[in-house]
């Protein structure tokens, strides 16, 4: 790893005043199970690393109020799949976040930092979006509220401004029953890296399916009430996987949305 | 008192459970420097200048070696053939070849400054696959100055050609009712051993001394004598049990290089690679089989031709010898009026292949056993009865020149098969495969070993062998208590050191049960002998083994005994995705006689999960530039706990009918021979889909099942 | 340098460590405990496990200096001081140990495993040692290993 200096701010303003000085230098370090790896093989080489998780807005926490449950960024994927209000109310969150990696990955590694790093493969990004997530970011200019499929740009890049810090992710509580469900695919049973990621979430007033790892960014389709099946016709139509992936190639890629798509549907309904 | 055969308690046990054991990365020598590799972002470069000056600024660096730092004419080594360059000449080989190593006092320091060594370079085309490296204008891998006068493939990248053949092939070919002919791909895996390879050498007064996560120290000691010119008594090689090994650290690496650091900085110099480093360090061959079977329409086998080419690397290591042994036996443990192997060693600009559990064979094994199934299929015969009907019965010369078959491997077939429930109705939606195994044990060989009876009555056995995870110090203490009528407690086992242990030729082929244990015996008698006749006090007892070379025979001697296996599977097949879910793996080996019948499990269930691993999911895969594009852990995958079969069984036959400790063979490799052509005969068998190509990945099934025809 | 303050092992210990090394590398470097193993460096292979906090984590993937104030647990604290851990003498009995490089990481995972499920199930067990790579494949073994452990501790 290449030497930076370390800082470890303990107040939102002290992080969010250090971000905006430092701006493109800084790299914000939450749970670090894709920061070191990338601190390791020198894709980035900041000469800040902000470390953000003793700053109190950070600390663990799933709170619900007011019909929304917010879940600062310091928040584990141990501690989403552990939350009840999670496994009540969003499972396939809470499945998703079981596949993010080992018990050791699962303990470090952050619900916000998954959006953070913005990659096409990210499993808990297709639930946030079909659970309508929102992102929100505090910056010198003060509190954003970014919906999670305004957020992703491109791989590795969000519409997060420089200097600008995720504190928590929020989840609108569903008003009635919301049927979701989410489907993925690896090279092998043990942990790996998604090729494909489907979610889907049945509710009385519509439906929304989201798909992950078929092109640049997660995506995320909505429709009326008993339109996913189109929903899923259109996702076809519309995902670019990418020719050279040495992680599964383009035509099983599609093939497999579909095969996945259907079974997260008749797992949701 | 432990019994021959009981699960006595693992040698080395407790260090392995709480922390203590040392491997070569926990040792630190003071005044030591740390080294880092140079490498280039291509597989075949042409080396420019080489310009140290940013790097030898960072703070700490003392030293960049490079080819003008090491004596003219480089120095070049090998097992085999002395074809490695200690560094690189002239131009890389292969992505990952090393042009410079920076020496610093600290590993940041060294890291820092091998990013700042600028190497001018040009890329040059380079061959990766076994079709370019055959292609008529193919660039050459090896400068043909350094091949034997009169090679007439030295203008090629074949860097030797290996034929064995018994009967009559054409008069044998005029007898089979039926020819079944097919080709078969193995792709390039690597050993992923948990321990990366690590270094360190030392100046030791006018000698040098390593520390090296090896398995032939003494190999190694004699490689480096010769190529720093020095007696072998100078050099000693300290090799701490390494942190599994598979066959991939029977060989020298960077200790070479090492050396002549050390000895021209005249301080202890230590490389520990990096998992990524072991990727660029070794592998397996990658393999193309062509197999042709012919045989009776009643099931009788008439025939057998087999050609391979191996994929090796930029440098031959051992590999040349992994193509000739491995392929050798490639016809199988049946009896045959004819057959016929012929395998080529094809060179490329990749990383070196080397020994790698199996040695050569389970490439052979899968075309092989895969092309029984797909006859089976065709004269529609239960394919555990083909096998049945033509297997090698005891003392059958199954290859005419060589040992005869040496157990009954017919037990163990139909052990397997009634483990595995072959006559019984099967699940709804469940496929069954089944293969055997077979691979030669080893063809020479030579091990002392030392007993030590203290005037206490305890005793310490010295054994040159290596505990590569084997368990080979439990085996030897062990055999020693039982010869010696010792409670296991009193027994010690001390190994990895030169200056120390007596001469072993190698550990590998899983020999050293036998070889190595049956000189345990001969020094524990000598022991026993000197005391019956009035000795007091301490008592030393010296021992050895041997497997007499033959110059006659084709792989320069006959195999001491047969590992054998039979594997059946239990299977089902996602059809909407291709994932494979393995129910029950039976593997059954014929080991002669279990001195520890735990660590005989152990063993054979590793090299079972060893071989799912190639057979479900693992491969290099390279960019056009012959880079690895999947370097490391995180696109490299193998199994974890989550992907086992459900259920395995490990059974095994023991007659007493192996040359070892009474009656031992080893064993340590045969449940890996038969596991891809098992999975894939069980994915047949569920799905009608015919795969030829591994991994069984479930992309290649999926495929597979999308073009699936009538079979 | 930046001076850290860690209970490791139950022992208090202050240090100076460079921000930008891992635990991992801390433990190994600054402190010799060298029981705690490097393989991939990914968090990928699980032999660098350690305890942290009270969760089991990749020391590969934490910076030395994010440990600062913590408690951290490496397998050289595992033992009891009469003698080996139940998990530790299991493994032995059961076959777990081969070349024993991976054991460490097994350890530490499978001790966690215990720790919030005294009796899991073997799909419990599949999944608690899923970050722990063994390439000598002993992966039945350490399932019985630690299934012994816990009807051990069905019988206290």
């Amino acid at each position: 790893m290449r030497r930076f200096e370390y800082a470890r701010p303990s107040t939102l303003a002290e992080a969010v005043g250090l971000l905006a000085h430092e701006g493109e230098r800084a790299r914000v370090l939450a749970g670090g199970t894709d920061l070191l790896i990338r601190l390791r093989d020198r894709t980035l080489t900041p000469a800040v690393v902000v470390d953000v998780k003793r700053i109190p807005e950070m600390a663990p926490a799933i709170s619900e109020s007011g019909g929304w449950v917010r879940v600062s960024a310091g928040t584990t994927m141990t501690a989403v799949m552990e939350s009840q209000v999670m496994r009540t109310s969003f499972p396939a969150l809470v499945e998703a976040a079981r596949y993010v990696g080992s018990v050791q990955i699962r303990n470090r590694a952050t619900l916000a930092g998954n959006q953070c790093n913005a990659s096409p493969a990210a499993d808990t990004a297709t639930p946030l979006l079909v659970y309508g997530a929102i992102v929100l970011a505090v910056g010198s200019a003060g509190e954003r509220r970014i919906p999670l499929d305004e957020f992703f740009v491109r791989s590795g890049v969000t519409t997060l401004g420089t200097g600008e810090l995720v504190t928590a992710i929020e989840l609108p509580m569903p008003p009635g029953a919301v049927r979701s469900a989410f489907q993925r695919r690896t090279r092998r049973r043990g942990h790996d890296l998604a090729s494909v990621t489907v979610s889907v979430a049945l509710a009385d007033d519509g439906v929304r399916l989201a798909y992950g790892s078929l092109g640049p960014r997660p995506r995320l389709m909505v429709g009326g009430p008993g339109s996913v099946d189109g929903l899923l016709e259109r996702a076809m139509s519309e995902a670019t996987p990418s020719p050279t992936s040495m992680r599964a190639g383009p035509e099983y890629r599609l093939a497999m949305l579909r095969v996945l798509g259907k079974r997260a549907i008749e797992a949701a309904a | 008192m432990s019994a021959i055969g009981d699960p006595a308690p693992r040698g080395g046990g407790r260090g392995r459970v709480n922390g203590e054991q040392l491997y070569v990365a926990d040792i630190h020598l003071p005044n030591e420097l740390h080294v880092k590799l140079v490498t280039l972002p291509c597989a075949r470069g042409r080396i420019g200048a080489i310009d140290a000056t940013a790097a030898m600024q960072i703070p700490g660096v003392v030293a960049v070696f490079a080819a003008a730092d090491l004596p003219t004419p480089m120095p070049r080594f090998g097992p085999q053939f002395t074809d490695r360059p200690v560094i690189a000449i002239a131009e890389t080989k292969f992505h990952g070849d090393p042009v410079a190593a920076v020496a610093a006092e600290t590993l940041d320091a060294a890291e820092e400054a091998a990013r700042l060594v600028r190497v001018e370079y040009e890329e040059l085309p380079a061959v990766t696959t076994i079709d370019a490296a055959r292609a008529n204008d193919a660039p050459l891998v090896q400068d043909p100055s350094i091949r034997k006068p009169n090679d007439r493939l030295a203008n090629t990248n074949v860097l030797k050609e290996h034929v064995v053949s018994w009967g009559d092939l054409d008069a044998a070919a005029k007898h089979a009712e039926l020819i079944v002919e097919n080709t078969y791909r193995f792709p390039m895996v690597t050993h992923f051993a948990i321990e990366p390879h690590a270094f360190i050498a030392a100046p030791d007064g006018d000698g040098i001394k390593l520390w090296t996560s090896i398995q032939h120290p003494y190999w190694l000691q004699r490689l480096l004598a010769q190529t720093l010119q020095v007696p072998l008594a100078k050099v000693r090689v300290i090799a701490p049990d390494p942190g599994g090994a598979f066959g991939g650290k029977q060989h020298a690496k960077y200790e070479p290089l090492l050396a002549f650091m050390a000895l021209k900085l005249q301080r202890p110099v230590r490389l520990v690679l990096t998992l990524e480093e072991t990727f660029q360090a070794v592998r397996r061959t990658e393999t193309e089989i062509k197999v042709r079977t012919g045989l009776t329409r009643a099931g009788k086998l008439v025939f057998q031709d087999v050609d391979a080419d191996y994929l090796i690397g930029a440098y031959a290591d051992i590999a040349d010898r992994v193509v000739g042994k491995g392929s050798y036996i490639g016809c199988g443990p049946y009896n045959y009026e004819a057959g016929r192997v012929t395998a080529r060693s094809v060179l490329s600009h990749t990383v070196p292949s080397t020994a790698m559990r199996g040695f050569g064979n389970p490439q052979v094994n899968w075309a092989v056993e895969s092309n029984l199934t797909e006859a089976a299929n065709q004269i529609a015969m239960d394919p555990v009865l083909l096998r049945l009907t033509n297997l090698a019965a005891k003392g059958d010369p199954f290859i005419p020149f060589d040992t005869p078959c040496d157990g009954d491997w017919a037990q163990a077939t139909k052990r397997a098969a009634e483990l595995a429930g072959w006559d019984k109705p099967k699940p709804e939606g469940r496929g069954r495969g089944f293969a055997l195994g077979i691979k030669s044990g080893p063809t020479t060989g030579l091990s002392y070993s030392m007993v030590r009876l203290h005037a206490d009555g305890s005793a310490l056995v010295y054994c040159g062998t290596q505990d590569i995870g084997q368990g080979a110090r439990t085996i030897f203490a062990q055999i020693a208590a039982h010869e010696l009528g010792l409670p296991l407690e009193h027994v010690s086992v001390v190994m990895g050191d030169t200056g120390v242990v007596p001469y072993d030729q190698q550990t590998s082929a899983s020999r050293s049960t036998v070889l190595m244990g049956n000189a345990v015996i001969a020094a524990c008698k000598q022991v026993l002998e000197q005391r019956r006749a009035g000795r007091t006090g301490e008592i030393v007892g010296v021992g050895d083994a041997r497997k007499e070379p033959d110059p006659d025979h084709p792989l320069g001697g006959s195999a001491a005994f047969f590992e054998f296996n039979a594997t059946a599977v239990e299977l089902s097949v996602d059809e909407g995705t291709g994932d494979i879910t393995i129910h029950r793996h039976v593997t059954v080996s014929d080991i002669g006689k279990a001195i520890n019948r735990l660590q005989v499990q152990m063993q054979d269930e590793g090299a079972a999960i060893m071989g799912l691993g190639h057979t479900l999911m693992e491969r290099y895969i390279w960019d056009d530039a012959g880079r690895i594009r999947n370097l490391g852990a995180i696109d490299y995958r193998i199994p974890t706990s989550l992907d086992l079969p459900a259920e395995m069984i490990s059974d095994m036959i023991e007659n007493g009918d192996g040359p070892g400790p009474y009656g031992a063979k080893g064993m340590s490799e045969g449940a890996l021979l038969p596991v891809s052509a098992a999975v894939a005969a069980a994915v047949r068998d569920a799905t009608g889909a015919v795969i030829r190509d591994l991994p069984l990945s479930p992309e290649r099934v999926w495929t597979a099942l999308q073009e699936r025809g009538g079979s | 340098m930046t001076e850290i303050n860690l209970r490791i092992n139950g022992e208090a210990r202050s240090y100076s460590v460079e921000p930008h090394h891992t635990l991992l590398e801390s433990l190994r470097d600054d402190l010799a405990l060298t029981g705690t193993k490097e393989c991939c460096l990914v968090g990928e292979c699980g032999a660098c496990t350690v305890r942290l906090n009270g969760a089991i984590v990749d020391s590969c993937l934490v910076l030395a200096v994010e440990a600062d104030g913590g408690e951290v647990q490496t397998v050289e604290g595992l033992a009891a001081a009469d003698g080996l851990a139940a998990l530790q003498e299991a493994f032995l009995t059961h076959g777990a140990v081969q070349c024993g490089f991976c054991i460490p990481g097994q350890l530490m995972a499978g001790d966690d495993l215990l720790r919030r499920s005294p009796h899991p199930s073997r799909a419990e067990i599949e999944e608690g040692l899923a970050g722990n790579l063994c390439r000598c494949g002993c992966y039945y073994q350490i399932f019985d290993a630690v299934e012994a452990v816990a009807t051990g501790n069905a019988a206290k």
